[in-house]
């Protein structure tokens, strides 16, 4: 009998090959978009999973009072080691790193990396396999260095490079040799070596090269930003370490810290989700939400098509019910046919997954784990896919189709179905409503999204770029370093070249309490302080309200500019009164004149307001980290490539590495690129499957009313009013779709505009563009297919047998 | 003169033969005039009349309607003149399932974009003309084979045609309906519709003027 239903199937789906395509086809998008997500998801999951028995793996995480105390994924420096050495007991072992930036060279070769300094505990606890050398002796030495395999190819294009050896400068420009001791397998996504997007750390230093870097401070108690690793003993929680913690840090650390820090211990697994304000867990909801979505608009369409299709085998019906089969026989019939359609797709889809996979995969910025890389019992999940979805799909329009009444059906008679036109209307209601909604969000994502990057910024970005210089933080680098600068700035490739600690990316080197000089520390105003030379201003256009910016042939050492939003946080009405009055940094002896005030500008992401700031001269503070260059406009490339060759002379040793302001937008709103890019994704599909959807039911719906169609041909209706017999089909179902969908549409925007200090405001025009664009496109579908309806000649259509 | 048919030939092709529809046709016919056409299933009577109702083409041949030389118009044209002047009676009456009897008779109002109030008056007048106001909100379904085909006649009347083509117009009725629907015929004759109508039957034949005998997609 299973044997008859699939070879009924397997004809049935080349008997109406349109009907076929049509139903397969949105399936196979569902499914292949669910799949890859599903992927996506499954890999995110897996993070972590490489360590060693990482559910007793845990990280450290503070928690300050004031949030300008420390950072948020680190911890006090000495406190791993003191749990560990103080309660045996709880703590298997724990883990240390400082991460730097250094540049790396194998002879003539340099390169800029991030390196992790580690405690020595690492390969132990997270069990990472060498793949040359020994892991108990390789980081006992100073001067010992490890490489991942990846980063041994790099230097030295093989991966057995024990006893080579690679020179580091440190920050003070010293170099020093370190030997290669062993090289690291490939190492799976994790947070000890991964911890943030930005610092992919592939190469690891011993513990003792800490004083060569100047960074020997593992014991200070006030030295708060070692990103911090416990494993705990099998049975023993986190709330197990409350305590412990409180009386180390109140014994060690001194008051002020104790009363304002509250360390977390989140487990490794839960921190990755739960990071940087839930990104990837919002990003994985995001995401599974809309797979799951536009698979049930596929399995919708499918639906729709069937119910709509069933007139076609009514008198199959009939003659099978006539000849005794019963009602579940039938049902058996139809589910075996939907599971046949649903097995297609699903096979179609995994053809489809390594093809769609990197497309994917760059669209929201993320690698899509290939097939081969799931583990064999996945196998399975295609199974259940068909299984699941071919009964969701398939039991509704088997039960109508079973339950026609058999005389009914074999006379032609479509009474029964047309009963369920509610619930097939209410269908592609839903089906209006997510595309509409997918429409209007896109857009308004993608207004928002432009808007980061549009004129609102503050300054300009125009042929700005930037590339970091060697630290060399001494009066006498500064002065290296201003004289690197002019050479740069003489270019006639060059605009104008600025030094300085920041660049706009939202990362700023350190906050300062302010007041102003007559005042006390009650109405201080923690600032960020940004470290920028005289020609930062014209470097990056940003206009000044009040007084001047620094000067070349200025004595710049006690005096600061600040931006508009210091001055009213200080108190100053405008921002004339605020120039020539002095403020000072508590405890600190000398106070600063304010020379100039400049006009607010996104230093950081929109997403939070603009913070007050204080600008000093590198003379007074002498940290930096960036030149930056406006080039001319013309020939940015042959610029640049004049830029490099200006470089290599200038500073041979450090690599000339330049990234575009633009670019470094880009980072910084990533998550909301890529956010854009899958609302394009979703919104493209969405939009293919109600298309294919409203594709199938006119086409079905033609075909019941062929005969109509002919009759009013013959009473003389124009292709207009044929086209509209089948537009008000759904012009009803369309309007209710478009008064849900705006209200939903709009306040899903807004929950997400609602992240945004600075958000675009929702426009009326976005909406009505949205409506006009689907209703064009569905007009225009459906006057297509009536138009070949209505071009057939009518005599053929009214022939009576 | 109404209409004039030289030379028609109507073929398909079946393999590498012509099949042969119809075959050299020749009428003409004034205004006024009572035809029936006859002969044996498959002779080319359907075909000859959706030929005259310019619902389907030919192959060779010139056919004049009104002085318009059909063979020479575009579809939309030959739409507009149909319009204008052709009524169609069905044997299986096609009216519209979903609309009522008032809404089926006044379809073809509604193509030739005449204003409501008139529409509305022309309806009046059908509806009274043919007896069958009590019955205009009633659908299809709910009318007897007869009824129904009286308001197949009332809407191929409403537009005011020229010419009345009916195919078989009492096929599916019984004998006193199809006399009823026939006496109808005559008196619209009398007022001055031509009407050419297929039949199987000698009797209804013999309400016409004129009779064409067709054989094999020939006339005999």
């Amino acid at each position: 009998m299973l044997k008859n239903y699939f070879k009924i199937a397997w004809r049935n789906l080349f008997k109406n090959p349109l009907y076929s395509v049509v139903s397969i086809g949105g399936l196979f998008v569902g499914i292949t978009f669910s799949l890859l997500i599903g992927g996506y998801v499954w890999q995110e999951f897996q993070v972590n999973e490489g360590l060693n028995n990482v559910d007793n793996q845990y990280i450290l995480t503070s928690d300050w009072k004031n949030p300008n105390m420390g950072i948020d994924f680190t911890s006090l420096a000495p406190l791993s080691k003191a749990l560990k050495d103080n309660y045996p007991t709880l703590i298997e072992n724990y883990y240390r790193l400082d991460g730097i930036n250094v540049i790396i060279s194998n002879k003539n070769d340099h390169f800029r990396e991030s390196v992790q300094i580690w405690d020595s505990t690492l390969i132990a606890m997270y069990g990472f396999k060498m793949l040359y050398g020994n892991p108990k002796t390789a980081l006992l030495n100073p001067n010992a260095i490890v490489l991942s395999a990846e980063k041994a190819q790099k230097y030295f294009g093989r991966t057995n490079v024990v006893n080579e050896t690679l020179s580091i400068e440190n920050f003070s420009g010293e170099r020093k040799d370190f030997l290669v001791t062993g090289v690291l397998k490939k190492i799976p996504k994790n947070l000890v070596t991964n911890l943030s997007d930005n610092y992919v750390n592939e190469i690891f230093l011993p513990q003792g090269s800490l004083s060569f870097f100047g960074r020997d401070q593992w014991e200070d108690w006030s030295y708060n930003i070692i990103p911090s690793y416990v494993e705990l003993k099998n049975g023993i929680g986190p709330t197990d370490l409350t305590i412990p913690i409180q009386q180390l840090i109140k014994k060690n650390a001194d008051q002020r810290i104790s009363e304002n820090l509250k360390v977390n211990v989140v487990p490794l697994k839960e921190f990755y989700l739960e990071k940087d304000n839930h990104l990837v867990k919002r990003m994985l909801y995001t995401l599974s939400f809309v797979g799951l979505f536009i698979l049930l608009m596929a399995i919708i369409n499918f639906i729709n098509i069937s119910v709509a299709h069933s007139s076609k085998r009514m008198m199959e019906i009939g003659v099978r019910k006539v000849m005794g089969g019963r009602k579940t026989q039938l049902v058996y019939q139809f589910l075996t046919e939907s599971i046949v359609f649903v097995f297609i797709a699903t096979f179609l889809a995994l053809l489809c997954y390594p093809l769609a996979k990197p497309w994917f995969g760059q669209l929201i910025g993320k690698q899509i784990p290939e097939l081969s890389s799931f583990p064999m019992y996945f196998i399975g999940i295609p199974l259940l896919i068909i299984l699941i979805v071919g009964f969701l799909a398939g039991i509704y329009p088997a039960m109508v189709l079973a339950s026609l009444n058999a005389v009914e059906s074999l006379k032609g008679r479509f009474k029964k179905v047309t009963t369920s036109i509610v619930i097939s209307k209410s269908l592609i209601g839903f089906q209006f409503i997510v595309a509409l909604t997918v429409l209007i969000t896109t857009a308004i994502i993608s207004q928002q999204v432009d808007y980061f990057f549009g004129n609102s910024l503050g300054y300009n970005k125009q042929y700005v770029i930037s590339a970091s210089v060697p630290r060399d933080w001494s009066p006498e680098g500064v002065e290296k370093m201003e004289t690197i600068r002019n050479e740069f700035a003489a270019m006639k490739e060059v605009n104008e070249v600025s030094l300085s600690y920041e660049i706009p990316n939202g990362n700023f080197g350190f906050q300062l309490p302010i007041h102003r000089f007559n005042d006390t520390r009650k109405n201080e105003v923690p600032m960020q302080s940004l470290v920028a030379d005289s020609h930062y201003l014209d470097t990056y256009q940003i206009p000044l309200a009040a007084g001047t910016f620094f000067r070349d042939d200025m004595q710049v050492r006690d005096k600061v500019v600040i931006n508009e939003k210091a001055q009213r946080l200080l108190g100053w009405e405008s921002s004339e009164k605020a120039i020539g009055q002095y403020i000072k940094i508590p405890e600190d002896t000398i106070s600063y004149m304010v020379i100039g005030v400049i006009k607010d500008f996104h230093f950081g992401s929109m997403a939070d307001n603009i913070e007050p700031q204080v600008i000093f001269n590198p003379k007074t503070i002498p940290n930096f980290r960036y030149l930056s260059f406006k080039l001319r406009p013309g020939n940015v490339e042959s610029s640049i490539k004049a830029v490099r060759t200006k470089w290599s002379s200038l500073l041979p040793n450090t690599p000339f590495e330049y990234i575009f302001i633009d670019d470094t937008l880009k980072k910084l709103y990533s998550n909301e690129l890529q956010l854009k890019n899958a609302a394009y994704t979703s919104c493209w599909l969405s939009l293919i499957i109600v298309l294919l959807g409203v594709f199938g039911l006119v086409s079905m719906s033609i075909n019941k009313r062929i005969k109509e169609i002919g009759i009013r041909k013959v009473l003389g209706a124009s292709l207009q009013n044929i086209s509209f017999l089948f537009i008000r089909e759904f012009v009803s179902v369309f309007m209710v779709a478009i008064l849900i969908a705006c209200p939903v549409a709009y306040a899903l925007s807004k929950m997400w505009l609602h992240n945004y200090a600075y958000q675009i405001e929702i426009a009326p025009k976005t909406f009505i563009w949205s409506v006009l664009l689907v209703t064009g496109i569905i007009l225009a579908l459906i006057v297509m297919q009536t138009k070949k309806a209505s071009n057939r000649n009518p005599a053929k259509n009214l022939r009576t047998e | 003169m109404l209409l004039e048919l030289n030379g028609i030939y109507k073929w398909v092709k079946s393999g590498g033969n012509r099949v042969f529809l119809l075959k050299d046709i020749n009428i003409s016919v004034e205004e006024g005039e009572f035809i029936s056409v006859m002969g044996p299933s498959g002779s080319g009577k359907t075909t000859l009349l959706n030929v005259l109702g310019m619902l389907d083409g030919f192959d060779e041949g010139e056919y004049n309607f009104l002085e318009e030389p059909v063979h020479t118009l575009k579809e939309k044209q030959r739409a507009n003149l149909y319009k204008e002047y052709i009524g169609f009676v069905f044997q299986a009456y096609h009216l519209i399932d979903e609309l009522t009897v008032y809404e089926n008779i006044e379809t073809p109002l509604l193509y030739k974009k005449i204003g409501s109030s008139e529409r509305r008056a022309l309806v009046a007048d059908t509806l009274d003309r043919f007896n069958i106001v009590g019955k205009k909100d009633l659908f299809p379904a709910q009318l007897s084979g007869g009824q129904q085909q009286l308001v197949g006649v009332a809407r191929a009347l409403i537009s005011n045609p020229k010419l009345i083509l009916a195919d078989e117009p009492t096929g599916n009725l019984n004998s006193k309906q199809g006399e009823e629907i026939m006496d109808l015929f005559k008196e619209l004759n009398k007022e001055g519709v031509t009407i050419i109508q297929v039949t199987h039957s000698e009797k209804n034949a013999a309400y016409g003027s004129r009779t064409i005998n067709l054989l094999d997609g020939r006339m005999v």
